[in-house]
C-alpha cells in the first residue's frame, strides 16, 4: 500500500475544502483523480506534498506520514505539477543537477537516466539553455524528466497532457507505464478522460471536496448502471447529479 | 473618473506607506541618522573652505539644479487591463489625468524645495546673491518643473504637436538656459523664460481632451516609472512585484562549480546560482560595493574610514537578508526530501562569502588612502572582521527568526 489518505479534512484557510476524504493507491497501480474545477484535486494533491497541514486524518507513504519522518516520507515523492515552475536562475542542467542533488542520486547512474529523458523528450540540445524561457509545452517536459529521474515510489501528476505535443503525451503514457512494472504508484489527476480510461488502473471521483465513488471501470459500471459505458458518460452523469443535489 | 483616481491613489498610498514602513525600520533609521549627520558635517566643514568667485561654483550649481529639475515623474497610476477596460471612457479621462497631475505636481514641487533648501547655503557661500535672487530662483524652479511635467502629461495624447513632444527642448534647453541666465545674469531673466515655456506649454491644453489617448505610451511610461520606485524600495525590502531579470554570468561557472553535489548543499547551490544571476540581487549588491567604494577613495581620517566602510558592510548585508526567503515560493523546494536546517547554514555561507569580498575591496580602498595611519590599517581589517562575524552568526539567524513568524 504506497499512498493511504484516511479521513482527511484539509484546505487552505479555517474553511475545510476536502471533507473526509479517504483512498488509496497500492504499489505498482495507477489512480485517476478526476472531478471538476475546484472540487477539490489540487487542494487533495497540495496536502499530500505536505504544502498543506490537514485540518484532521492522515496521509501515510508506505507506513511513514509527514509527521513522522520528513525526509523518509519526501524521499518517496516526485512531483509534477500543473503549471510548470522553474527556477529562473538555473539552466536545464542545473535543474536536472538540482533534482539530483535534492534526492541525493548517484550522479553518474542519474545523468546516464537523464541522457535517455532528454533524448526521448528532445530537449538534449538545450542543456543549457534556461527553461523559463521556454514554452509551456516544453517546461512541462523539463518537469517531467526531473521527475523521472528520481526513483520515487509515488509519483503525483497534476494535469500532465495540457501543453504537451501527441508524441510527448505517448511517451509520458510509457514512462509510466515501466514505472508501474517496477512497483511504483502513481496518482495522477486530469480532465482528458478518455487516456485516462485507457490507461488507469482505478478511479477516484471526487466532488465538492468529498470522494464521490471511486474504483476500476468495471466497478463503476455495475454501480452505475444507467450511467454510461465510457468513463466520459459516467462522469458527466454523476457531476450533473451532483450538481442538481 | 475623479473616483477613480481617488480609488488608485488610496490603493497606492497604502502600498507605498507598505514599504515606507519597511524602509524605514529599526537599524535602518539609526544608520540613516549617522549618515545624515556625517554628510551634514562634511557639508558644512566644505562650505568653510569656500569663497565667492570660484570659477566651477555656479556650474556645481546649475548642475545640481538641472537634477532637480528632472525628478518626478508624471504619476498616472494607470494599469495594464486598462485600455482595454476603460477605452470608452477616453474623453473623460482627461478629468482623471488631470486630477493625476496635480498629485504629481504637489510631489515634484516638493522636490524642488528640497533641493533648493540644501543648496541655498552653497550659493550664498559661493555666490554674491540677495534674498529676492533666492525666492526668484525657486519659483524659476518650480515653473520649470510645471513645464517639464506638462509635457509629460502631453506626450500621453496623440497632439500631433511637434513642439510639445520635443522632450529635449522643454526638459533639458529651456532649463538649462533659465537656470544660467539666472545665476550669471540676471534672475528675474530666468524667470522670464521659465514662464515663457510655461504658457506655450499650456495653450492648448484644453482642447487635448478631444484627441486619442495614446494607451500604449502612458502605459509603458507608467510602468517604467513603477518600476524606479520599487528598485528603490528593493534597496530595503523584497519587493514582490519586481521579477528580476536573469544574466547567465558564464564567467562566474567556475565559482559555482566548487559546490560539491551533495544533499546538504541543496540550498546553498540555490542561493549561490541565484544570488549570481539575478540581477536585481546581484545589481544591488555591486551598485552599493561601487558607491562604497567610491565614498572610502574620497575620505581621510582615523576612525571615520573606519566606520563608513562598516556602515556599507552592515547596509549591504542587510540588502541581502530578504533572499534567504527568495526560493519559498517554489514548491519544489518543500517536496525535496531535505530538511530545512540546512537552509540556515547555506544562507549564512553565501553571505559570509558576499560580505568577505566587499569587505575585501572597503579595506583595499581605505588602506590605500589612510595607509600612513597604522590605527586605521588595522582598525578597518579587525573591525570588519568582527563585523561580518557578529551579522553572519549573530544577527542573521535571529532576524530570520523573527521574520519567518510574522510571515
Amino acid at each position: 500500500m504506497t499512498l493511504e489518505i484516511s479521513n482527511l479534512v484539509g484546505g487552505y484557510s479555517q474553511v475545510p475544502v476536502l471533507k473526509d476524504v479517504s483512498f488509496d493507491v497500492k504499489d505498482g497501480e495507477l489512480v485517476g483523480l478526476i472531478g471538476l474545477n475546484g472540487a477539490g484535486k489540487s487542494t487533495t494533491i497540495n496536502h499530500i506534498i505536505g504544502l498543506l497541514t490537514p485540518f484532521k486524518g492522515t496521509i501515510k507513504i508506505n507506513g511513514t506520514s509527514l509527521t513522522d519522518d520528513v525526509k523518509k516520507y519526501k524521499e518517496q515523492i516526485a512531483y509534477i505539477p500543473e503549471q510548470p515552475i522553474v527556477y529562473k536562475e538555473l539552466t536545464l542542467k542545473e535543474h536536472l543537477e538540482m533534482t539530483m542533488l535534492a534526492y541525493n542520486l548517484d550522479q553518474d547512474a542519474a545523468w546516464k537516466r537523464a541522457h535517455q529523458l532528454l533524448k526521448l523528450f528532445r530537449l538534449d540540445n538545450k542543456l543549457d539553455w534556461f527553461p523559463d524561457n521556454f514554452s509551456k509545452g516544453m517546461r512541462q517536459k523539463v518537469m517531467i524528466v526531473c521527475a523521472f529521474l528520481t526513483d520515487a515510489k509515488l509519483f503525483i501528476i497534476d494535469e500532465p497532457f495540457l501543453g504537451l505535443d501527441p508524441l510527448a503525451v505517448n511517451d509520458l503514457l510509457n514512462l509510466i507505464s515501466e514505472r508501474k512494472k517496477q512497483g511504483a504508484s502513481i496518482l495522477m489527476s486530469t480532465h482528458v478522460l478518455d487516456t485516462a480510461q485507457r490507461y488507469c488502473d482505478r478511479f477516484v471521483l471526487l466532488h465538492d471536496g468529498q470522494v464521490r465513488t471511486e474504483g476500476t471501470i468495471e466497478e463503476l459500471r455495475q454501480a452505475f448502471p444507467n450511467a454510461g459505458e465510457s468513463l466520459n458518460d459516467i462522469y458527466l452523469t454523476l457531476a450533473r447529479e451532483g450538481d442538481a443535489s | 473618473m475623479r473616483q477613480l483616481f481617488k480609488q488608485r491613489l488610496v490603493i497606492h498610498l497604502k502600498e507605498m506607506m507598505k514599504y515606507l514602513r519597511l524602509v524605514f525600520n529599526d537599524y535602518f533609521v539609526l544608520a540613516l541618522l549617522f549618515m545624515i549627520g556625517g554628510l551634514g558635517y562634511y557639508y558644512s566643514n566644505v562650505l568653510k573652505t569656500l569663497h565667492t568667485g570660484l570659477w566651477w561654483a555656479p556650474i556645481v550649481a546649475i548642475a545640481i539644479l538641472l537634477v532637480s529639475v528632472q525628478l518626478g515623474r508624471f504619476a498616472t497610476l494607470v494599469e495594464d487591463p486598462d485600455y482595454v477596460f476603460l477605452f470608452p471612457q477616453e474623453a473623460a479621462f482627461f478629468a482623471y489625468l488631470k486630477r493625476a497631475f496635480h498629485y504629481s505636481l504637489g510631489l515634484a514641487i516638493a522636490v524642488q524645495v528640497l533641493f533648493w533648501v540644501l543648496l541655498m547655503p552653497f550659493v550664498q557661500v559661493t555666490m554674491q546673491t540677495t534674498a529676492t535672487d533666492l525666492y526668484l530662483l525657486l519659483a524659476t524652479l518650480i515653473i520649470l518643473k510645471v513645464t517639464w511635467l506638462n509635457t509629460d502629461f502631453a506626450r500621453k495624447y496623440r497632439l500631433n504637436n511637434r513642439l510639445l513632444s520635443n522632450h529635449f527642448l522643454f526638459r533639458f534647453l529651456i532649463p538649462v538656459v533659465s537656470i544660467s541666465l539666472s545665476i550669471y545674469l540676471n534672475y528675474w531673466l530666468g524667470l522670464a523664460l521659465a514662464i515663457v515655456a510655461l504658457g506655450i506649454s499650456y495653450y492648448s491644453r484644453r482642447n487635448w481632451s478631444r484627441y486619442p489617448i495614446d494607451w500604449k505610451v502612458m502605459i509603458d511610461d507608467e510602468n517604467s516609472r513603477m518600476h524606479t520606485v520599487y528598485q528603490f524600495f528593493n534597496l530595503f525590502t523584497d519587493v514582490p512585484m519586481l521579477q528580476g531579470s536573469i544574466r547567465r554570468r558564464r564567467y562566474l561557472d567556475g565559482i559555482l562549480g566548487r559546490i560539491k553535489l551533495i544533499p546538504k548543499n541543496t540550498y546553498l547551490y540555490l542561493y549561490a546560482h541565484g544570488i549570481i544571476r539575478d540581477n536585481e540581487m546581484s545589481g544591488l549588491y555591486f551598485r552599493l560595493m561601487v558607491i562604497g567604494t567610491v565614498f572610502l577613495v574620497f575620505v581621510k581620517g582615523e576612525i571615520l574610514p573606519i566606520f563608513l566602510s562598516l556602515l556599507f558592510v552592515y547596509l549591504i548585508g542587510f540588502q541581502l537578508i530578504p533572499f534567504y526567503f527568495h526560493f519559498s515560493d517554489n514548491v519544489f523546494v518543500h517536496v525535496y526530501p531535505i530538511t530545512d536546517q540546512y537552509q540556515m547554514k547555506s544562507f549564512q555561507r553565501v553571505l559570509l562569502y558576499m560580505l568577505s569580498i566587499v569587505s575585501l575591496i572597503f579595506a583595499i580602498a581605505v588602506i590605500a588612502v589612510n595607509f600612513s595611519s597604522l590605527m586605521t590599517v588595522v582598525g578597518v581589517i579587525v573591525a570588519e572582521a568582527l563585523e561580518i562575524w557578529a551579522f553572519v552568526y549573530l544577527y542573521i539567524p535571529r532576524r530570520l527568526a523573527r521574520s519567518e513568524r510574522t510571515r
